[in-house]
């Protein structure tokens, strides 16, 4: 059982981290929105420049 | 061919078409709006947006020009002043957009704008339909900005967060913040004594309990430190308003459960009760969450609704007119209104002629004739004509101002009913104490060793977890189910009123009745079938900007007209398929009426033929004849600025007996304190700019979305989709949220009755409190969730 004693402290500190973690998200505004950034991996993130990159993003987009 | 618009979704005209290639298809358009918009968003690259999009873009807006001259007013310094808030290098400014609909509409937006140099940074959020903009003066200005918003048919406006906004942002964040820390101890506290409790690990030695308290107050401290630390706050804000809330018996019970715990851990006597604690902080922290989540949530809306566009002016100078802010004119200065603008100041026509529709200041929706010499109101609409005005006072002084600032002041008088909560919370104060002290002194007699604990455990006994959830878990619930059925609540004390309300004032136009024209009666003259009248009627009237064109708006076919022309106050003319048509008042007809058409407020003429007529009226709405049935044992008031003639009608239609006509804005607010004073709970229901201040002054005040925005913004309720009978469904809900939390606190006090006896005696031990707390509060939350339905 002596192991509680080891185990026990490393549980405290892995939740400092989740907490700390979970307060700069906050404060950094992650879950002010929470409708748009669920789908927004899913949305072409490049600009769309000049022609020659048109068309592969276009396909991609049709399987979509 | 497809018979919607690709862009909007809405019908498309069949008589035109427009259509343009969009990913590499020929697609189909209702209007050059529409057109315009898509291929902007074509031009651009952005034509992915189709593919992304959930949901049809709202339908875009056709004359250009309007709206790039009206937002030049942007660039204006004064506006500059207000909303952006500029370092050196870069502005940044809010803005609430209208027409995001779904997660493509942002993505749109963002990549639009970022390609437009100058731009620095864009965030749109689109849950509360706003965006955060930066750029560089220097390059960009405002307008260009909001220009290119528009081109992809998005409007932007600057906006005022309402008052508290910014409180609830910062509050909503501490509550995440509070509740996440408290959700992660509660299940580290959990686990620890879980295992304790039901010896999941053997037979644990003294010395692993005693690690087992010091690693679960370690634990506990940031819980009660941080977590809790509104609930401290809360109740000393009421005590040292002297009275009393359910936070004080919450913060009592926590900081006595701590204290007695960190006291047995220390001395190593006694029990612990650092679970029990965790989850009561965590427990009341989801609800209180929920609540403040529901309200600001509501106070988003409802601020993005109050449009902020401000008036420009346009001064004659010398023989040239330029743009200025109406805030900006004095006395003395002339201005030009043309046909379609808003009048930017009170004044005195000085010369031309013009019809205003006064709807929003009087609530009457006729058009008003205005001769040299009259006076002319800011926030009236000039709907025909152009008129020169000599203005008369500065926008502060303007009658518009004058109603708001009366508002402000009926706002602040508003009497405040504490909640059904709070007054229980007083007893059961006393009762705790009471019952500690005979614990206390019983157990001095029979064991003085035992009698502090046994006084804990009474008090963990009592711990008024249920009971702090009994209201917040309901209320919440409520207000997410009434969100739902596009009921925006903006004060949850509201919904305790509501159940409260003896005496309800009514508005009639716009509230009880429709607000517009509408075809009462069609008298043919038998030349032309009844279809054909209406619809030349129809197709005459879709290029007037008369309110009596909106009675023929939706007829379904229209003709192409020619020489179409207006007579201001008379009627209109035009030539249908060879047909020269007359359609107006009896004495544009200039001819002798027959008795049939004597009741028609319009009559059709074609090539001096009489064809036939209209009785156009305000109708009143199909809901409120049901609503007033079923409120007969309600004291009902109708209350108009109109004439005695037209409110009496109303008023006996409806079977009303108690009607007030001609009414101010200071008398409709002198009725309602006068009822108020004879301790009536006063519901008013109005929509108009005129009802701003008795809406502020009522106990609860409902307004329509289609209402004005002084209205919305002094209104506890919106009712979103301009609906009446909406109102039953408010007033059944809020009975129901009553009995609910009346149910939560039986269920509650019904709880720490029973496990009373058993502290009492000394057998409450700590997984008996854990469980019954749970499972009181379970119960509690459970019954709660049943008004979501």
């Amino acid at each position: 059982m002596s192991i509680i004693y080891v185990l026990i402290p490393l549980a405290i500190i892995l939740v400092s981290i989740a907490i700390a973690v979970f307060f700069w998200a906050v404060k950094s505004n992650q879950f002010d929105d929470l409708e748009r950034h669920g789908s927004s991996i899913l949305f072409d993130d490049d600009l769309p420049k000049p022609a020659d990159k048109r068309p592969p993003s276009k396909e991609q987009d049709e399987s979509i | 061919m497809q018979t919607s618009c690709y862009h909007c979704g809405l019908p498309n005209d069949p008589h035109q078409v427009f259509s343009t290639l969009v990913l590499k298809q020929p697609q189909v358009f209702c209007c050059p709006g529409c057109l315009a918009v898509a291929e902007a968003i074509v031009k651009n690259g952005l034509e992915d947006y189709y593919h992304y999009r959930d949901e049809f873009a709202e339908k875009a807006n056709s004359d250009e020009s309007d709206i790039l001259q009206t937002l030049s007013v942007f660039d204006d310094d004064s506006i500059l002043d207000e909303f952006v808030e500029t370092t050196d290098k870069k502005s940044e400014i809010q803005l609430s957009v209208s027409g995001i609909n779904c997660a493509a509409c942002a993505w749109l937006i963002e990549k639009q704008l970022a390609k437009v140099d100058g731009v620095l940074q864009i965030g749109v959020n689109v849950s509360s339909r706003r965006a955060v903009l930066s750029w560089d003066t220097n390059k960009l200005k405002l307008s260009q900005i909001l220009a290119q918003l528009e081109k992809i048919g998005y409007h932007a406006k600057p906006f005022q967060p309402e008052q508290h906004e910014a409180s609830y942002r910062r509050e909503n964040k501490r509550f995440l913040m509070q509740l996440g820390l408290a959700g992660l101890m509660t299940m580290q506290v959990m686990m620890l004594n879980i295992g304790v409790f039901f010896d999941l690990f053997g037979h644990l030695e003294a010395e692993t309990k005693v690690y087992f308290n010091w690693v679960s107050l370690l634990l506990t401290t940031p819980v009660v430190l941080y977590s809790s630390a509104g609930f401290y706050a809360s109740a000393s804000k009421a005590l040292s308003a002297k009275t009393v809330n359910m936070d004080v018996p919450i913060s009592v019970a926590l900081t006595i459960i701590f204290a007695s715990s960190l006291f047995a851990t220390i001395q190593q006597v006694g029990q612990t009760y650092f679970e029990s604690l965790c989850m009561f902080v965590f427990l009341l922290l989801i609800s209180r969450y929920l609540e403040h989540g529901a309200r600001y949530k509501a106070s988003q809306i409802s601020s993005n609704m109050l449009e902020y566009i401000p008036t420009s002016a346009m001064v004659l100078d010398g023989q040239q007119t330029k743009a200025v802010l109406a805030k900006s004119l004095v006395a003395g200065q002339e201005v030009i209104v043309k046909a379609g603008e808003l009048v930017p100041i009170d004044g005195t026509v000085m010369s031309g002629q013009g019809q205003l529709d006064e709807a929003l200041l009087t609530g009457e929706f006729s058009l008003v004739d205005k001769q040299p010499g009259d006076k002319v109101y800011a926030g009236t609409q000039n709907q025909l004509g152009t008129l020169t005005i000599r203005v008369d006072n500065n926008l502060k002084h303007s009658v518009v101002n004058q109603i708001a600032n009366m508002q402000t002041q009926a706002m602040a008088n508003k009497p405040r009913i504490a909640n059904i909560a709070d007054q229980f919370s007083q007893y059961f104060v006393g009762a705790v104490l009471v019952l500690s002290v005979i614990a206390y002194v019983v157990w001095l007699n029979i064991d003085p060793s035992q009698a502090l604990w046994i006084t804990i455990s009474v008090l963990i006994a009592t711990c008024p977890c249920a009971l702090g959830l009994a209201t917040p878990s309901a209320l919440s619930c409520a207000i997410a189910n009434l969100n739902s059925k596009g009921i925006l609540l903006k004060r949850s004390d509201a919904l305790e009123q509501l159940t409260k309300v003896d005496w309800i004032g009514l508005d009639k136009t716009g509230t009880l009745t429709e607000g517009r024209f509408s075809i009462q009666q069609t008298v043919n003259l038998g030349h032309l079938p009844d279809q054909d009248l209406l619809s030349i009627a129809a197709s005459l009237e879709q290029y007037s900007s008369h309110p009596i064109a909106k009675a023929f708006a939706d007829h379904p076919h229209l003709q192409r007209v020619e020489d179409f022309s207006v007579d201001i106050g008379l009627g209109i003319s035009g030539t249908i398929q060879g047909v020269n048509y007359k359609f107006g008042s009896a004495s544009y007809i200039q001819q002798p009426l027959p008795a049939e058409l004597a009741q028609c407020n319009i009559v059709l003429l074609g090539d001096n033929q009489l064809l036939g007529g209209f009785v156009l009226n305000d109708q009143i709405r199909q809901e409120s004849q049901d609503l007033l049935s079923r409120w007969k044992n309600k004291s009902i008031s109708l209350i108009s600025g109109d004439c005695d003639s037209a409110v009496a009608k109303v008023a006996n239609t409806l079977h009303i007996s108690n009607w007030h006509a001609k009414q101010s804005p200071e008398d409709k607010l002198k009725l309602i304190t006068q009822a108020q004073q004879q301790g009536y709970t006063v519901l008013m229901v109005g929509d108009g700019i005129n009802d701003g201040p008795v809406l502020a002054q009522a106990d609860v005040s409902v307004t329509l979305g289609a209402g004005s925005d002084l209205a919305k913004s002094s209104a506890d309720v919106i009712l979103l989709d301009d609906s009446l009978d909406k109102l039953d469904v408010l007033l059944a809900l809020s009975k129901r949220c009553k009995q609910k939390i009346k149910q939560n606190i039986g269920w509650a006090i019904g709880y720490n009755i029973t496990v009373l006896p058993l502290a009492f005696i000394g057998y409450l031990s700590p997984w008996m409190a854990v469980i019954g707390m749970s499972l009181s509060s379970l119960i509690v939350v459970v019954n709660s969730i049943r008004l979501l339905k």
